[in-house]
C-alpha cells in the first residue's frame, strides 16, 4: 500500500513568478525509509508542509495513508507525526507537560492538570520512550534547561506518542552535536522495527540518507531523479580503482592495452561499472603497490548530480 | 499498536474535540501560574482601572446623573477587565506563533475553531481572576453588588470573554510580531472602553460615534449584564440601552460571525508563513 502517493503537484505562492512545486509526483509504499534531498529553496519544505496539511496546494492531488490532504486533512493528521526543521516546543511548559498536551490534542486521553492523575498507559507510555531516548531524568524539567540535542528527543518522543502511521522528520538533526545525531538515528531505526512507521525525511546531511530505502532529488521544484541510494550512484557515478606501482609505466601501458579508461592524480584511478573489479586485478600483470576500490556515496553522487546542471530526469 | 491509540478511537468527534479544547485551555492556565508577573498584573491592573481610573471618574463626574455613577462604573469596569484581559491573553498567540508552537496545534487532528475557542477560554482565566479582583476593589470603595447580581454576572462572563477573544482574534490572528500585538490590543480595548459606555454613558451619543458604539460587542455585553443588574430599579430606563434580548442576540451574532473570519484569518495566516 502507498502510504504517501503525490500525482501532479503543482503550488504556486501569491505573487512568485513562478511555482516553487511544479507538477511533481512520487509515491511510498508502506513501512519504506524515505529521503526527499535538494538544494535550498528546491521545494523541499513547500512539499512537506503540503504533505503534513499545514499549507495549501495550487493543483494536484496529494494522499496520506489513503486520505486526501484538503478534503480529509483530519485523518490525515491524524496518521501523521512530524518533527519540523525548528523546534515546536513550549519553552514555558516542562517535557512532560508538552507530551501531556500532544497526547490529548491528539485525543489518547483525557486531560488532567498532573502527570499523575493522567491515565496509567499514559504514564507507562511516556516513561518507556523516554528511558528509550534517555530523557527519563529530564522529563519533569522546563524545556529552558534542555540542551538543543534533549529537545529533539523530546520531539520525536511527542511525535511517535500517538503512533502515527507516517513520520515526518524536516531537518531533524540541524543544531545536533554528532553524538546526539547517532542515538537520534538509532532510536528512529528501532522505532521503524518495532511499529513499521513510514518515514519521510529531508535533511541537508546526506550521508544520513545512505541507510534509506528509496531518495528523491527535487531541484527547481521538479523530481529530478529517484531511486535506491545504490540506483542513484550507479547512475550518477562508476565505482573506481585506485592502482600504483613501483612500474608505474608499464601499469600504465598495460591498463590501455586493455582499453580501460584511467587517470594519473596521486594514484592510478581507473573507474569501472559494466566489469568487475576483479576481472581487471585478474588481468593485471605489474606488481601492484597500491590497490584499492573507492565506493562512491550518496553524498558524491548527490553533488555529482547537481555539478551537471540537475538535468538527469 | 499501543492501547492508548485503541482508548482513543474509542471516542466520538465531538468527545476529542471538547477534550482539544479542555487541553489548550488548560495549558493557558498552566502557563498563567506559571508566571508571577501575569499573575501580580491581573491583581494589580482592577486596583488601577477600578480604583485609581473609576475612583477619580466618580469623584468628578458622577454630579446630575439620575443614577448611581459607583455602580454603573462597577459593571462597566467589570466587563471592561473581562475584555481586556482576554484581549491580550489572545496576544499570546503571537508568542506560539514566534516559538513555532502554534504549527504544533495546526497539525493536530483538531478544528481550527477548537483551537481558538479553547484559546480564548484559556485566556478568560485571568480576566476571571481580574473581575474578582473588580469587585474586591469596588466593594473597598463602598461600592455593593449582590451576591445574586454577582452569579448573573459570572454566569454571564464566558459570553463576554468569548465575544471580546473572537473580536481579537480577527486582528491579533494574523498579527506576527509582540511589538504590534501590544499596539493592536490598545486599538482594540480603549475604543470600546470610552465608547462602548462602560465608564461614560453613551445615551446622548451620536453621529460616527454613535455608529462605532453600535458596532462594538462590548455595547451590547455591558448592556445585557446592566440590564440583569438593575433589572426591576427604577434606573433601569436611564440606564439600558436596548431589550436584553436583543442584546444576547447581537452578542452571538457578532461573536460567530467574529469568530468565523478570526478563525479564517489565523488558519490562512498559519498556511502562509
Amino acid at each position: 500500500m502507498n502510504m504517501i502517493e503525490v500525482n501532479s503537484l503543482v503550488k504556486q505562492y501569491d505573487r512568485a513568478k513562478e511555482p516553487a512545486v511544479k507538477g511533481i509526483d512520487f509515491s511510498v509504499n508502506e513501512g519504506e525509509f524515505f529521503a526527499f534531498l535538494g538544494p535550498n529553496g528546491a521545494g523541499k519544505t513547500t512539499t512537506i508542509s503540503i504533505l503534513t496539511t499545514t499549507l495549501s496546494k495550487t493543483k494536484g492531488e496529494v494522499k496520506i495513508a489513503g486520505f486526501d490532504v484538503e478534503t480529509q486533512a483530519k485523518n490525515v493528521r491524524e496518521n501523521v507525526g512530524i518533527i519540523f526543521q525548528q523546534p515546536s516546543l513550549d519553552p514555558q511548559l516542562s517535557a512532560e507537560e508538552n507530551i501531556r498536551f500532544h497526547a490529548c490534542l491528539y485525543g489518547m486521553c483525557s486531560y488532567r492538570p498532573t502527570f499523575k492523575m493522567m491515565p496509567a498507559t499514559y504514564r507507562k507510555r511516556v516513561m518507556d520512550l523516554a528511558e528509550i531516548v534517555g530523557i527519563q531524568d529530564s522529563l519533569f524539567k522546563p524545556i529552558k534547561k534542555l540542551s538543543g540535542g534533549m529537545q529533539r528527543k523530546l520531539e520525536i518522543i511527542r511525535s511517535l506518542i500517538h503512533t502515527p502511521s507516517v513520520l515526518f522528520l524536516d531537518e531533524p538533526t540541524q543544531g545536533l552535536d554528532a553524538v546526539s545525531r547517532r542515538s537520534l538515528w538509532e532510536y528512529i531505526d528501532t522505532v521503524r522495527k518495532q511499529y513499521g512507521t513510514t518515514v519521510f525525511l529531508t535533511t541537508h546531511y546526506i550521508d544520513e540518507a545512505e541507510k534509506v530505502d528509496k531518495v528523491c532529488i527535487i531541484n527547481h521544484g521538479k523530481i529530478a531523479i529517484s531511486g535506491s541510494p545504490q540506483e542513484m550512484k550507479n547512475n550518477l557515478l562508476k565505482q573506481q580503482l585506485v592502482l600504483d606501482s613501483d612500474d608505474r609505466d608499464g601499469l600504465i601501458t598495460e591498463l590501455s592495452d586493455m582499453g580501460l579508461f584511467h587517470k594519473t592524480e596521486n594514484h592510478i584511478i581507473v573507474p569501472y561499472q559494466e566489469i568487475a573489479a576483479q576481472d581487471v586485478i585478474a588481468k593485471l600483470k605489474t606488481r601492484l603497490s597500491v590497490l584499492s576500490i573507492e565506493e562512491p556515496t550518496l553524498e558524491d553522487a548527490y553533488i555529482e548530480y547537481l555539478k551537471i546542471g540537475g538535468e538527469v530526469a | 499498536m499501543s492501547e492508548l491509540v485503541l482508548t482513543a478511537r474509542k471516542k466520538s468527534g465531538l468527545a476529542r474535540e471538547i477534550n482539544a479544547v479542555i487541553t489548550i485551555m488548560a495549558r493557558d492556565i498552566t502557563l498563567f501560574f506559571k508566571s508571577p508577573m501575569t499573575i501580580i498584573m491581573s491583581l494589580t491592573m482592577p486596583i488601577v482601572m477600578m480604583g485609581m481610573l473609576g475612583g477619580s471618574l466618580s469623584q468628578n463626574m458622577a454630579g446630575g446623573l439620575g443614577f448611581d455613577y459607583k455602580q454603573f462604573m462597577l459593571i462597566g469596569m467589570l466587563v471592561n477587565m473581562l475584555f481586556m484581559t482576554t484581549t491580550m491573553g489572545m496576544s499570546s498567540l503571537v508568542e506560539d506563533h514566534t516559538t513555532d508552537f502554534t504549527q504544533e496545534m495546526m497539525i493536530s487532528p483538531v478544528s481550527r475553531y477548537g483551537i481558538i475557542i479553547g484559546k480564548i477560554l484559556g485566556s478568560s482565566f485571568g480576566a476571571i481572576i481580574g473581575m474578582f479582583g473588580t469587585v474586591i476593589v469596588g466593594l473597598c470603595m463602598g461600592i455593593s453588588i449582590s451576591i445574586s447580581q454577582l452569579l448573573l454576572i459570572i454566569a454571564l462572563s464566558p459570553l463576554m470573554c468569548l465575544s471580546a477573544g473572537s473580536l481579537a482574534t480577527i486582528i491579533i490572528g494574523v498579527i506576527k510580531s509582540n511589538k504590534t500585538a501590544n499596539i493592536a490590543v490598545s486599538l482594540i480595548t480603549m475604543p470600546q472602553m470610552f465608547l462602548s459606555g462602560a465608564i461614560i454613558p453613551i445615551g446622548n451619543s451620536h453621529g460616527i460615534l454613535y455608529v462605532i458604539s453600535r458596532m462594538m460587542p462590548m455595547t451590547y455585553c455591558l448592556d445585557l449584564v446592566r440590564s440583569v443588574v438593575y433589572a426591576g430599579t427604577p434606573q433601569y430606563n436611564s440606564v439600558v440601552l436596548f431589550n436584553p434580548v436583543i442584546d444576547l442576540i447581537v452578542i452571538i451574532a457578532l461573536t460567530v460571525v467574529c469568530l468565523v473570519i478570526g478563525t479564517f484569518f489565523f488558519a490562512r495566516s498559519e498556511k502562509n508563513r
